[in-house]
């Protein structure tokens, strides 16, 4: 039982990245997780960890080297960001983290997708999409902080594909994922990259939930 | 008379209520000068070396409270006949015509950090004699920028009921040594010696009790101890460095305190002449007297002996330069070649940390996006910094339905402490990871003559020694202010253990100095830079953080 409800350190390949464990993140994990956490201390932490892997995962975003002159006259070699990024949140849970990408782009241009599952079948069916015109030319962030079996973000994928976003230019960035949907993850889209902040066999699924305040 | 600047010691603003500490005398224990033509803290009302409240020639008994505070005032004005203080604007003018002004408080701890020994001065006399000039005279003299003036008294005993009431009839002897709390005193001033913050009493002459409030004092480079019996004690006297007896003629000291007593305090001459023969007088030749054989200096005719001043003032001088007070220049060269040390943690270098640094470091890049970028790099430096904070393992309820094994920080008494004026930048971030988190605030500046950082103010939480302070500067080139901070820290019984330093940039050079100082200090930088100008600007560097974030640049460098 313990092993099944433990935090799962596995291998998933060159373009799957998890955040940098520390105590610090293990707080913030451990908060959101209880359940006795109050809805204020929640969206808190909550923010807190999201800022953390958004600044992550922006850095598998392109850049390149430059030099600047500082204040007293001496060189610093730097790097600078490239331009054509944008944002896209899957609706509502991935909404939670556009602020923590504003706080970091102030000017990002930011797309949404809100995917509902079928009554019936459970099927994943994309109900809206709005993205920046020149998304195909664009690398994208795509924020979704839950992932259980994955099914809601492959489907969110294909959208961007069918919108001739390249593989290889989605960076995904996601709070907590399970073991399977990693797995379904990882061999839909070997070319995307993947950042989260932990792998459990137990996501929080009441995140949005509790974040939007509707539980 | 009190203008509206004197807030009398018995309800002054800055004593210990709430913990806050201003290092200098804005009621007068311990005063710090330095000579200026302009106040050098802007924006401050100049705040200026006062002198200790009197105590009163026993017995003689004010209507208020307020009355007797402004009688003892202007009675400790007048007696100073070279220097005056005006209470309306703060100020010690002497007479030619030199101003003083408050001024930051010099290093009092050498380059590994340790404390210096403090000049301990002794000044003993008898009543009226004209300590409170020597005094004055010797700091004016020394134009030593931190000086502590403690008083004898503030130590009266606390009197009962019966002795209050001897006291309003004259028959309480305030000379006796016996009237005074000798124990406390030398605690006092042990503490003080060793640089230690002490809360000295505050004795309200009305009651003959000691107030509630008390008066926090720091240790000084210098400090003066003055009052009538401050040889009388054995422990108390072996921990002063030099010995002042102010010798007087009797009958001076009779006519100065009947002109004291009776013009300035409105007392009958019955009463001051009664009191004069039962007590002050036999006190002076039975136990005041007598400690003129420890002396090391005995001034005769008290502060119209120049001579002796001047030889006592230049004395003290060599003694402190011994003592080498100087910081920068040795900080600055210190272990240049040392491998980093091991108590310094560095942002690990991401290309977002990469580009962050080159959008602040660019002398090109505008203010607006200048504080947005450093604010996303003092967000991940703070971040950073609480993850080395001590955690603890725990196991919590899921929603789900299992339990999760987590981390809880092991302690919630945490507080920020900024370094003014750049290291504020450093406390909205703080603010936004830590819930309602406590912040300090401490203000060094460099002095632009000598090169020093100076301590100008502080405020800390109450009880600051029992939480981890996370102390935020934003750059540190030599470590000088860093180290200033660590050690007010350290002197408030802050645990070297519980100190973290954050900050955006160092120099390699700042990192040595305060590593090898405060060993267990935690140093958390999102970057170091190999050298440090000569200017003491770190390089390449980031110029001047603080004028950059609030844009105060001097207008060339726009």
């Amino acid at each position: 039982m313990s092993e099944l409800n433990s935090v799962v350190h596995e291998d998933f390949g060159p373009n799957f990245r998890v955040l940098k464990r520390n105590d610090q993140t293990c707080e913030l994990q451990t908060i959101i997780r209880d359940r006795n956490t109050s809805r204020n201390d929640f969206k808190f932490y909550a923010d807190r960890l999201i800022r953390l892997v958004i600044e992550e995962s922006l850095n598998q975003l392109p850049y390149t080297p430059c030099t600047v002159v500082t204040p007293i006259g001496f060189p610093y070699d730097g790097l600078q960001f490239e331009k054509g990024n944008c944002g896209v949140s899957i609706v509502r849970s991935g909404e939670a983290m556009e602020q923590g990408l504003r706080d970091c782009c102030r000017s990002m241009r930011i797309g949404k997708i809100l995917i509902d599952s079928d009554h019936d079948t459970h099927e994943a069916k994309v109900v809206y999409a709005k993205f920046p015109e020149d998304i195909a030319q664009r690398k994208v962030l795509l924020m979704y902080p839950i992932m259980s079996t994955g099914n809601t973000v492959v489907k969110a994928v294909s959208v961007l594909k069918d919108h001739s976003v390249l593989e290889e230019n989605i960076v995904l960035a996601n709070l907590f994922c399970t073991p399977p949907a990693t797995q379904t993850i990882v061999t839909a889209f070997p070319q995307m990259k993947i950042l989260t902040s932990e792998i459990h066999p137990v996501a929080p699924n009441h995140f949005g939930q509790k974040y939007f305040g509707t539980d | 008379m009190a203008g509206r600047f004197y807030d009398p010691p018995s309800s002054a603003s800055s004593e210990s209520d709430g913990g806050d500490e201003w290092p200098f005398s804005d009621s007068g224990m311990d005063s710090n000068i330095t000579e200026s033509d302009t106040p050098r803290n802007e924006g401050e009302a100049p705040l200026s070396p006062q002198f200790p409240p009197r105590p009163p020639s026993a017995g003689s008994q004010p209507k208020s409270p307020r009355s007797r505070r402004q009688r003892t005032l202007s009675q400790s004005a007048a007696a100073k006949a070279a220097v005056t203080t005006t209470n309306q604007d703060f100020i010690l003018r002497t007479k030619e015509q030199k101003t003083f002004y408050t001024a930051g408080r010099p290093p009092w701890y050498n380059f590994s950090g340790q404390h210096v020994e403090p000049f301990v001065i002794g000044i003993c006399g008898g009543s009226a004699s004209g300590k409170t000039t020597v005094t004055n005279k010797i700091i004016e003299s020394l134009g030593h920028p931190w000086v502590t003036l403690l008083s004898m008294d503030s130590f009266y005993k606390v009197l009962t009921e019966k002795q209050h009431h001897q006291a309003a009839k004259n028959e309480y002897n305030f000379d006796h040594p016996d009237a005074f709390d000798f124990e406390l005193l030398r605690k006092t001033l042990q503490r003080l010696k060793h640089f230690k913050s002490v809360e000295v009493p505050i004795y309200n002459f009305i009651t003959h009790s000691r107030e509630t409030k008390t008066k926090t004092m720091y240790g000084a480079n210098v400090i003066i101890f003055e009052g009538i019996l401050t040889f009388y004690n054995q422990e108390i006297c072996s921990l002063l460095d030099m010995k002042v007896f102010v010798d007087t003629d009797s009958d001076i000291r009779l006519a100065r305190r009947l002109r004291r007593d009776i013009s300035q305090r409105g007392r009958e001459l019955e009463g001051v002449l009664k009191q004069y023969s039962s007590f002050v007088k036999p006190s002076f030749e039975h136990y005041i007297a007598p400690l003129m054989a420890h002396a090391d200096i005995i001034v005769p005719r008290g502060g119209d002996n120049e001579v002796a001043i001047s030889l006592i003032v230049q004395h003290v001088q060599t003694q402190l330069q011994l003592r080498g007070f100087k910081l920068r220049p040795i900080l600055a060269t210190a272990q240049v070649d040392q491998p980093l040390p091991n108590s310094l943690h560095i942002l690990p270098l991401t290309p977002q940390v990469r580009g962050l640094h080159t959008f602040i470091r660019n002398r090109e890049t505008p203010r607006d996006e200048f504080i947005f970028y450093s604010r996303r790099l003092i967000r991940l430096t703070i971040e950073f910094a609480l993850s080395l904070l001590p955690f603890k393992d725990t196991v919590v309820e899921t929603p789900q339905g299992v339990s999760y094994q987590g981390k809880r920080i092991a302690t919630d008494k945490i507080v920020g402490v900024s370094v003014l004026r750049a290291g504020e930048t450093m406390e909205q971030a703080l603010s936004e990871v830590c819930k309602d988190i406590r912040i300090g605030k401490i203000l060094i500046q460099n002095n632009i003559e000598t090169g020093e950082p100076e301590l100008y103010y502080l405020r800390l939480p109450r009880d600051i020694k029992d939480y981890l302070v996370i102390l935020m500067d934003a750059t540190v080139a030599t470590g000088a202010a860093a180290m200033m901070a660590i050690r007010v820290l350290l002197d408030h019984d802050v645990p070297e253990e519980n100190i973290l330093v954050a900050s955006l940039l160092m120099a390699a050079s700042g990192v040595h100095s305060i590593a090898y100082a405060f060993p267990r200090v935690r140093i958390v930088s999102s970057a170091v830079d190999p050298e440090i100008n000569e200017k003491f600007f770190v390089k390449p560097g980031i110029g001047n953080f603080g004028d950059r974030y609030f844009g105060t640049e001097p207008p060339n460098e726009v």
